[in-house]
């Protein structure tokens, strides 16, 4: 199964507060996430071009992220701006980090998955939508989207919406990996947000009890 | 400031991959490498650019990629 291009959601925006970073995959491809001091949130590869170390475990000064291994901070383009090992170096364009296109709506940080390229424009927001949580399916994102669409209508976006006890909400896929999906719930009414994440994660429990078959599960 | 230096890497190598390694490396680094020589026990290569820049070249080489393996490296001038 191949990644189709497009916007796909990869953390709940909350979760990544200013001077912050997270590991995520999407269809294995490791990216890290991180906000700037400004508040603004990048998603990029996560890997220093230096020693291939992930920037996930780098930490935030203002507007830059600097690797965990040797310090070598990146501004919010990727570019390296500063290697501690070499202060009066002129650091060379060349050395940068491959970033994505990323935008925030529904509570969400999404990113296109087309490295580098013109991105069309993001996830329309949801209004009165409200990120409440993520969980994590160890299922491919094919068979996830056929439970979902049991009970759920798919949308333009992406993503499904329904109900959650009681409460309407949109559930954004992210393929984490080959098997394993991600599923990102955000609340599109007012509703019990503790009942609805019971219901979530019962939710996930029933996908994962569900018998699916071999070449599913393969993919 | 720039350096031109003479490199020579010893060890069991893969030549395509680590002629690929090091241009993949010199092109991140913004320097040249012109590689002299490249079979299955040696690599000779002239690189020039910024000294720290070649510095990180040669420790990246020193490592090589996963299917070959450096023994030893030096540079010419050093009297070897």
């Amino acid at each position: 199964m191949s990644l189709a291009e497009g916007w796909y959601a990869v953390a709940v925006a909350d979760d990544i507060e200013p001077g912050t970073s997270a590991g995520t995959r999407l269809f294995d491809q490791e990216l890290v996430v991180w906000r700037d001091l400004a508040g603004v949130s990048h998603v990029w590869e996560d890997r220093c071009p230096h020693r291939g170390m992930r920037l996930s475990f780098g930490f935030v000064r203002g507007n830059h992220i600097a690797c965990l291994y040797h310090g070598w901070a990146y501004d919010t383009a990727g570019q390296c701006r500063a290697i501690p090992a070499h202060p009066d170096l002129a650091v060379p364009e060349t050395i940068k980090v491959a970033t994505y296109h990323a935008a925030e709506a529904a509570g969400l940080i999404f990113v296109h998955s087309a490295l580098g390229a013109e991105a069309p424009p993001p996830p329309a927001p949801v209004p009165s939508g409200r990120a409440l949580r993520s969980l994590y399916v160890d299922l491919p994102l094919r068979s996830v989207a056929a439970e979902l669409s049991k009970g759920f209508t798919r949308q333009d976006d992406g993503s499904y919406a329904g109900t959650l006890a009681g409460v309407p909400v949109l559930i954004f896929l992210q393929p984490f990996t080959a098997s394993r999906t991600a599923l990102h719930l955000v609340l599109a009414g007012p509703g019990d947000a503790v009942a609805v994440s019971a219901a979530g994660e019962a939710l996930r429990n029933s996908f994962e009890a569900a018998p699916h078959s071999v070449l599913e599960a393969a993919e | 400031m720039r350096e031109r230096v003479e490199m020579v890497f010893l060890g069991d190598f893969e030549p395509d991959s680590f002629a690929e390694f090091m241009r993949h490396r010199a092109r991140r680094l913004s320097i040249s490498a012109d590689a002299r020589r490249i079979d299955a026990t040696r690599v000779d290569v002239a690189v020039e650019g910024e000294p720290a820049l070649v510095d990180m070249f040669e420790m990246a080489c020193s490592l090589g990629p996963i299917d070959c393996l450096v023994r030893e490296a030096y540079r010419l001038e050093q009297g070897r």
